[in-house]
């Protein structure tokens, strides 16, 4: 089996003095694809940002590329930032700059790439994303479907090891949801990066995963391969799954 | 009471050092070896000097020339009357230079660029923009604190002496049409009145201030947590605390340097 690029070890965290992961433990190997399934209160959205290190577990440890984003420095976390692609929720893209600016950002914050090499980059995760044609608008000129797409395109330009993908379906119609699955399938057959995504609804999606992580109520109930997700034996898990 | 007032107090002391270490934290950024994102910084610092500078020059010329009317024709017309009429280039430099240039540049820099800033950022922290730089591993510091102090202070010392250049000379050749002291005389009056300390004070001043403005805005700006209707209240909160730290300081640089 391949490293480990994420290990939770039972992990509880609290969101605003509320309890909202208990002790939960799994581990995300390199490549995998692993999709965090549960209802809006299950606590799979505060989990993705623990596996992202973009939050501190109040018990448990959790690491990240070999690193505990916890007791990381400032120059650690920077460097681990750079290889962890985040999608929130909402699109989150910077209100004052264009698409491709948006885009373009973290290249041009974080390397020292000429200009147009930049801007190739930038178009090309544009393009994969189908978004290439709004580069020139500004955020608010787009739909939640296309914001969410150069989201996307943000996440991927600096090549992550690690994508995260926040409630994955959000904002999407069919035709963006089969661009979303190409993508992802294409990075499968890559190899790389590794993702993890939050679903709160059966979708085709989870074809394309390797594993899917089931929790209800802040708790892991199983984890599992898609196909075998029907024999959990658990109400949450029947009713999400029998409605496919 | 005396719970109230030990909690208010102990919430000053909470926003003041919590103020000094974002404006330390700037500080440190604006003289850091550091290469990374410089001309995504230096884009941003361009902006705010924009903003807050140039855009600034219409509104600010013409409440400096208004106000130097005021204080011309009153000091113009009057002081004469009691004899006094030497005094009016000590006036003017008492006045517009030392007190009502720097603080009354402060006051616009305020009500334009600081509740700018603040509603920017605020908006920014609602909208997840915020959390989205942390996640790419872009330091809210570099990126967003410190090229707006460094943007206000630049553009706050410019828009002083400016402020001061106008209120004196477009001031007086407004008020020239009631008055009979010839612009020479008045230039050479004023040239001898002002001294090197007081143009120094007066730049002293508006670094202070710019300073003061923008930490201050962006602190209130980034500490709204989740809902849109923060925002206004942070901004709010934000210009009383920024004009009350302006005339604090004002009154501690003018008591330290003329007392």
């Amino acid at each position: 089996m391949s490293e480990a690029v994420i290990t939770l070890d039972h992990v509880s965290a609290s969101e605003r003095d509320q309890t909202l992961v208990e002790d939960i433990s799994f581990t995300v190997h390199r490549g995998e694809a692993v999709a965090l399934v549960g209802s809006n209160a299950s606590g799979k959205g505060l989990v993705l940002r623990l596996c992202a290190g973009l939050e501190a577990p109040a018990s448990g440890t959790v690491r990240v590329l070999g690193a505990d984003p916890a007791r990381a420095t400032e120059e650690q976390l920077l460097g681990l930032r750079q290889q962890v692609g985040f999608v929130f929720a909402k699109p989150a893209l910077i209100s004052n700059m264009t698409v491709f600016n948006n885009v373009a950002l973290p290249l041009r914050y974080h390397t020292a790439l000429p200009e147009t090499e930049i801007q190739e980059r930038a178009l090309a995760r544009l393009t994969e994303c189908g978004v290439d044609a709004f580069r020139d608008r500004m955020p608010s000129d787009l739909t939640l479907g296309d914001a969410r797409q150069a989201a996307l395109a943000r996440a991927m330009v600096m090549d992550p090891d690690i994508l995260c993908v926040d409630e994955v379906l959000l904002g999407l119609d069919a035709d963006e949801l089969v661009r979303l699955r190409k993508i992802l399938e294409r990075y499968r057959k890559a190899g790389r990066p590794t993702i993890v995504a939050t679903v709160n609804a059966p979708t085709s999606l989870l074809r394309v995963m390797d594993r899917l992580v089931l929790l209800r109520d802040g708790r892991l109930v199983a984890t599992c391969p898609p196909a075998e997700a029907l024999q959990v034996v658990d109400p949450m898990v029947q009713d999400f799954f029998g409605s496919q | 009471m005396i719970a109230w007032t030990g909690r208010k107090t102990l919430e000053g002391l909470e926003f003041a050092a919590a103020v000094l270490v974002l404006g330390l934290r700037a500080f440190r950024e604006l003289f850091s070896p550091a290469r990374r994102g410089r001309g995504e910084v230096f884009r941003v610092i361009t902006r705010q000097i924009l903003f807050t500078g140039v855009d600034a020059l219409p509104v600010v010329g013409a409440i400096a020339l208004m106000l130097g009317l005021i204080i011309i024709i009153q000091a113009g017309t009057t002081l004469p009357q009691v004899g006094a009429g030497a005094f009016l280039a000590k006036i003017i430099e008492l006045t517009l230079v030392r007190e009502l240039g720097p603080l009354l540049t402060a006051f616009i820099v305020i009500w334009r660029s600081g509740t700018a800033i603040c509603t920017e950022l605020g908006n920014m922290q609602v909208g997840q923009e915020i959390a989205a730089l942390d996640a790419m591993g872009i330091s809210l510091i570099r990126f967003l604190v410190m090229p707006r102090v460094a943007g206000v202070v630049l553009a706050m010392v410019c828009l002083t002496i400016y402020f001061d250049f106008i209120a004196i000379v477009g001031g007086f050749l407004v008020a020239k049409i009631h008055l009979t002291i010839p612009i020479q005389v008045y230039l050479e009056e004023i040239e001898e009145t002002l001294s090197v300390s007081d143009v120094l004070i007066t730049v002293i001043k508006s670094v202070l201030f710019g300073f003061t403005i923008a930490v201050i805005c962006c602190h209130h700006g980034l500490s709204v947590v989740g809902a849109t209707t923060e925002v206004p209240q942070q901004t709010t909160r934000a210009m009383l605390n920024t004009v009350t730290a302006c005339l604090v300081l004002d009154i501690i640089v003018s008591v330290g340097f003329y007392l």
